[in-house]
């Protein structure tokens, strides 16, 4: 397993779309993250004043979407895949390996980008009692952004298995979690809000501004859900079909 | 050793190979021929666990491909010359196979070096030419030092010294006792290259036989005579089968030149001009797969 975390390391990094997208995301997230919390010039709780600060990542994770999408897209788009199944013919083991690595990448990233974007919040934003980054509402705040990155790039790397298309596993990905939800939240009818918090939405179910509000725990059961489905799914049809 | 049992593979109604049972023994260079869409591509793909069987079964070492650990150290293949992401460079390509498979990357830039590609390991494939895109399919198929070889097609696109360096390649891997593999449609290749033969058209198999035998079926023996209506009437009542070619001379068939020569002083007719003619491995060819290739042009 080594062997093949390491080969999926060196697959991500050695293409140029893993650092477009690894840009995007670190400069859409902190740059929303810190206009949202200079914007604000107080706020009544620390998580709150973390959650604003927080809000770049409700768009920078479309860019997530692509990084895990493509990992496995542009394997197939590019016909690598064949000279990658030869190498490896237990296919669910690399795609599994692909995933961990490139899971692991946004976990880092967003790992970074969220506690840089809390310390913007404590700089920022007055708090009675401030924003102290090993209060455990903050930390669940931070773990929870971690998760849902996670999660997003699972699905995308489960959407880019199954349609093994960029174009394709990029727009259903962005559909399901950034046009669906608010589409269906605007719909107003009891049943488009259900649909609304059963879909994928950015940011694990916190973000009430792009999807129907959720409590964390059942936004993150939700995200969990479709990202397992997608990844089950992309890896029965891997196993199955003929290259 | 690679072993087809029965193997079959349909795509909707179209069948792409049909009940081939093949061994490909270690120790020599097996060519693989047919014309195009014959097969050979579809087979190499089962073989290697890309694809399916729909019947039958196909086994290196004993066993089915994807049950190998580790198969670039056992078998390496060049299936598809574009298989890979233009936007990697050739090393990185490389390395990544590599480590999935425990090599290091010492053996990397062993490969690198053998298959000449030292001056370009760092640029993007995607710049490639189709014959700097063969050698780094080769370097992969080679990187695990594997006694089995399965090359697609190896020589497209080489220039005439590459075909050169590819031929002395694989008579050298076969003679070190590996199972070599390589399929082409380019009969003058195969005629410098192999041992032995496995020759499909649509799929099924028409042949599967030693070089010097399928050279040796179409031989023919050439004589010029003076009186040739007097040798070949002489010829026929010995056996063999005689035409006469446009130029005038005689060809004949089921008799060796020694046995024509004999025939000839016996008969008292004069003889011009005796060899021995060798068919080309295409004649041979041409004669196995006429009625089996799936695409024919027509002359405008």
């Amino acid at each position: 397993m080594t062997g093949l975390l390491s080969s999926g390391w060196i697959r991500l990094r050695s293409v140029r779309s893993t650092w477009w997208c690894t840009a995007v995301y670190v400069v859409v997230a902190a740059g929303f993250g810190w206009l949202a919390a200079a914007g604000t010039p107080t706020s009544s709780r620390a998580d709150v004043a973390v959650e604003v600060a927080l809000t770049g990542f409700g768009f920078a994770q479309l860019a997530l979407v692509v990084l895990g999408v493509l990992s496995v897209s542009a394997e197939f788009g590019t016909g690598s895949a064949v000279s990658a199944l030869v190498a490896v013919p237990r296919r669910t083991s690399w795609l599994a390996a692909t995933t961990a690595v490139v899971a692991g990448w946004a976990a880092l990233l967003t790992a970074l980008v969220a506690l840089g974007c809390a310390v913007a919040a404590r700089a920022l934003i007055a708090v009675p009692g401030g924003v102290s980054p090993t209060d455990p509402v903050v930390l669940r705040e931070l773990g929870l952004q971690v998760a849902g990155a996670v999660l997003v790039t699972v699905l995308g790397v489960g959407l880019g298995a199954v349609l093994r298309a960029t174009a394709g596993g990029v727009g259903l990905g962005i559909a399901l979690v950034f046009v669906l939800p608010p589409a269906l939240a605007v719909a107003g009818s009891r049943w488009a809000e259900r649909g609304s918090q059963a879909l994928p939405a950015l940011r694990v179910g916190q973000e009430s501004f792009l999807a129907v509000d959720t409590t964390w725990p059942v936004g993150l059961a939700v995200t969990g859900a479709w990202a397992a489905g997608a990844w089950a799914l992309g890896a029965l049809l891997l196993e199955r079909r003929d290259f | 050793m690679i072993e087809l049992d029965g193997l079959t593979k349909v795509f909707g109604d179209r069948v792409a190979v049909d009940d081939l049972t093949v061994r490909v023994r270690p120790g020599r260079v097996t060519g693989f021929l047919g014309p195009n869409g014959s097969g050979k591509t579809t087979t190499m793909r089962c073989v290697l666990g890309l694809a399916r069987p729909t019947a039958g079964t196909a086994t290196v070492l004993g066993v089915p491909y994807r049950r190998l650990w580790r198969p670039l150290t056992r078998v390496g293949a060049l299936v598809d010359p574009r298989a890979r992401h233009p936007g990697r460079t050739a090393y990185a390509h490389l390395l990544a196979l590599a480590r999935s498979n425990g090599l290091s990357r010492a053996r990397v830039t062993e490969v690198v070096d053998l298959v000449g590609l030292e001056a370009v390991a760092h640029d993007r494939v995607g710049g490639f030419s189709l014959g700097m895109g063969q050698r780094l399919g080769i370097a992969a198929a080679l990187l695990g030092d594997p006694e089995v070889l399965l090359l697609d097609e190896p020589v497209n696109g080489l220039d005439p010294e590459g075909i050169r360096w590819v031929r002395e390649l694989l008579r050298a891997l076969a003679a070190e006792g590996r199972t070599v593999l390589v399929s082409s449609h380019l009969m003058s290749e195969m005629e410098d290259t192999a041992d032995h033969l496995v020759v499909v058209g649509r799929g099924r198999l028409l042949a599967d036989v030693p070089m010097a035998e399928l050279l040796g079926a179409s031989a023919a023996v050439r004589v010029r005579s003076p009186q040739a209506p007097l040798l070949a009437a002489a010829l026929r009542r010995a056996g063999a089968a005689v035409t006469l070619e446009l130029d005038g001379a005689l060809r004949v068939e089921g008799m060796d030149p020694a046995r024509v020569g004999d025939a000839a002083f016996a008969t008292g007719v004069p003889v011009h001009e005796l060899t021995r003619v060798v068919a080309s491995l295409e004649a041979a060819y041409l004669e196995l797969t006429g009625g089996e290739v799936e695409f024919r042009a027509g002359l405008p």
